[in-house]
């Protein structure tokens, strides 16, 4: 069976189908669809969406309903982006759980708002100050803006982080045609609930809610994830922008504040191999990688299948966890060739990550900034 | 967890030593915030709900820090975003009573274009603003609360700004309930508290709370009581919108304590129609839209 869809509603049942029940969002172009929509949808499931004043009071608000047992989303575009920033850290600083969609258009500033970019990746890693690891997945096509949805609403569960959806305008914006058997429908797992002295009933039951009494978070060992103790449960938790201990309370107590940073670093790092997502099409005897992401990753497709047509040998790598960098992956890819490709919408911003790993190869870039999609016949070119 | 609007709750009474943390302040000796806390801690008492039915929402600043000084629910989150935050909390459990405090510099420059949308949406959300017409935690720069002319450490040679007004301000946006007490008449701070609570919308208090470390004389408490005039020995008519912003006119001359308006209809809160709305579309949804499950077995 076929569906014809675009980018946009696959995110909105993405997020419908792993649960969300909260959105706050403001009006960007290319982002809008998903506001619009969810507009519609949510209160028919017992959710809320609204439009806020501004991006800082839709993150806010996101943030704000999670602790209060929510599942949020939010999304928007570059400008929307940079308002988002002091709340990005204070989501991860307060180990919120939380999908933020950037519909990626060109940049800088208002750029070209219906033009298509892929500017943000280093935003998105490095948008808040502090400079702490984050998540963040990229469709390639359709399907995946649903089943990827899914996968930062699972992933932002599993590492109590902001987890972001990296996509653009020409993904979001474009009908396709789907088969719909081939929506892949990852698992997404409830949110793990910190779970103190029972309460008994109506009313005598406060005694037994005591402040950050089991402490809301833990850093030992460092890459532990606490459960979420929310709004309404059995901790009388507070959450806090500050550096603080495991019980929430304020601190500079210098091996606290370290074990807190170390933590939100750890819980992340040390299981990129657990959030590692490639689709890796590598040919035995190829001397050329390329390696894309997003919208251009459909280039990359045709352009690899002519070339073998042609009867070249190449390979092909797909990003899907642009962060952390899949390492492990790439570094498999990188094994047996002398040249590396990297295809993006901005001036090589992955391509930075690349080279880091490809010490000794040549590395080139193909780059479009001028609000056209790199097409197959540039790549293929490439490969000469 | 009980009911829901803050004012259908059971009357029973708490001690208000119930709602102290065992977290000490480290305001300065002498902070208006000491006896807000104190105020607060009364006006809790008499709403008489637990604190684990309560969420304390702050940004940052002097003030800001007082979730952590009671027992409920709390984030001491960024400067100026707690009324965002705070909304999201209450919408996504209507029944808890969330309660959001801040200083004037929180409230009415970094986070001012806030307030007039938590004003429109009307949610139940009581605001607390600890007015000391100076930034007190990064020490004494000027505010917009600040009068003309103030001489402060980023306006050495004077300020050249006009100040906000916050009782006009939340009054023109609409706000259903808008009064001002000091801590210098602490039976009328408590009593202005506990009133914004059970007032169904949103409620604004703007507490003159003396800075003693970087305020002016005239803002002090001894100040305060010589001057302070009570709107209820003034006859006030609360329930008189044009009456309420005549009397708001004089912030900053005149120090007026009590309810400078309470409307006398209050309309539904968001939250209830967030409610009405969603029980109204149920019964067409898609049970808990398993979206594409729905469509695969068609
Ligand atoms: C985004 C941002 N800008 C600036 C600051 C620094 N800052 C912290 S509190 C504050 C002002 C405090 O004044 P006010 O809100 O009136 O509260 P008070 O300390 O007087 O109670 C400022 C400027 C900050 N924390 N975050
Ligand atoms: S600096 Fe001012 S506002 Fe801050 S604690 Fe001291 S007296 Fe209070």
């Amino acid at each position: 069976m076929r569906e014809l869809i675009d980018g946009s509603a696959a995110i909105v049942r993405g997020a419908l189908d792993a649960g969300c029940d909260f959105f706050a969002g403001y009006p960007i172009t290319p982002a809008s669809p998903i506001l619009m929509q969810l507009l519609r949808e949510l209160p028919k499931v017992g959710g809320v969406a609204i439009q806020a004043e501004d991006e800082i009071a839709s993150i806010g608000m996101c943030i704000g309903a999670t602790l209060a047992g929510r599942r949020a989303l939010t999304a928007t575009s570059g400008p929307g982006l940079s308002l988002y920033s002091e709340n990005i850290g204070l989501a991860i600083m307060g180990e919120v759980p939380l999908v933020i969609v950037d519909v990626q258009r060109l940049g800088p500033a208002t750029g070209g708002a219906t033009t298509v970019g892929q500017g943000d990746v280093q935003f998105v890693r490095w948008g808040t100050g502090g400079g702490y690891p984050v998540i963040a997945l990229a469709p390639s096509n359709v399907q995946e803006c649903y089943s990827l949805t899914r996968r930062a609403f699972d992933l932002a569960e599993r590492f109590r982080c902001p987890v972001f959806l990296l996509t653009d305008k020409e993904l979001d914006m474009t009908a396709t045609t789907v088969e719909i058997e081939r929506y892949e429908r990852p698992p997404v797992r409830a949110r793990e609930v910190l779970a103190g002295v029972a309460r008994s009933a109506a009313g005598a039951a406060d005694a037994s809610v005591a402040i950050a009494d089991p402490p809301p978070y833990r850093y030992e060992p460092a890459d532990r994830v606490s459960p979420v103790a929310q709004y309404g449960g059995d901790t009388l938790v507070r959450f806090t922008g500050s550096t603080h201990d495991e019980r929430a309370l304020i601190t500079k107590a210098p091996a606290k504040v370290a074990a807190l940073n170390e933590h939100l670093r750890a819980k992340i790092e040390e299981h990129a191999d657990e959030i590692e997502l490639v689709e890796s099409d590598l040919d035995a005897g190829a001397r050329t990688l390329f390696v894309a992401y997003g919208v251009t990753a459909g280039a990359l497709r045709e352009a690899v299948d002519r070339l073998r047509h042609e009867g070249r040998a190449v390979s092909a790598l797909i990003v899907k966890s642009l962060w952390p960098v899949p390492e492990r992956a790439l570094r498999t890819a990188l094994l047996d060739v002398d040249r590396v490709v990297v295809a993006e919408l901005n001036h090589g911003q992955y391509r930075r990550e690349i080279e880091r790993l490809a010490q000794g190869l040549e590395v080139r870039g193909v780059n479009r900034v001028d609000g056209e999609l790199i097409t197959p016949e540039e790549l293929m070119e490439a490969a000469r | 967890m009980t009911t829901t609007a803050n004012t259908t709750v059971p009357a029973t009474k708490r001690d208000p030593k119930e709602f102290a943390s065992p977290l000490k302040p480290i305001w300065c000796p002498g902070c208006g915030d000491y006896g807000v806390l104190q105020a607060l801690y009364r006006a809790l008492g008499s709403i008489g709900r637990p604190a684990h039915e309560i969420a304390f929402i702050s940004g940052i600043g002097c003030s800001s820090r007082i979730p952590g000084y009671t027992t409920a629910y709390g984030f001491n989150s960024v400067h100026g975003r707690a009324l965002p935050i705070a909304q999201g909390v209450k919408l996504a459990n209507p029944d808890l009573l969330v309660i959001v405090a801040g200083g004037d510099g929180d409230g009415f420059s970094i986070g001012g274009g806030h307030v007039a949308h938590a004003i429109r949406r009307n949610l139940d959300l009581t605001y607390l603003v600890m007015d000391n017409q100076v930034y007190g935690l990064t020490k004494g720069q000027l505010s917009p609360t600040s009068p003309k002319g103030l001489e402060t450490v980023t306006s050495p040679l004077g300020s050249l700004e006009e100040p906000i007004n916050p009782l006009l301000y939340t009054l023109a946006y609409g706000a259903g309930f808008v009064a001002q007490g000091t801590p210098a008449d602490m039976p009328g701070l408590t009593a202005l508290i506990e009133e914004a609570i059970r007032y169904p919308g949103f409620a604004f208090v703007n507490i003159q709370s003396p800075c003693v470390t970087f305020g002016q004389e005239e803002q002090q408490i001894r100040a305060h009581k010589a001057h302070l005039r009570p709107l209820a020995k003034l006859g006030h008519d609360a329930s008189d919108q044009l009456r309420a912003l005549d009397v708001a006119r004089s912030y900053g001359k005149v120090l007026h304590t009590g309810v400078l308006y309470r409307r006398p209809d209050p309309p539904p809160t968001y939250e209830r129609l967030v409610r009405e709305r969603q029980a109204a579309l149920a019964p067409k949804a898609v049970d808990r839209l398993r979206l594409l499950d729905v469509f695969l077995q068609k």
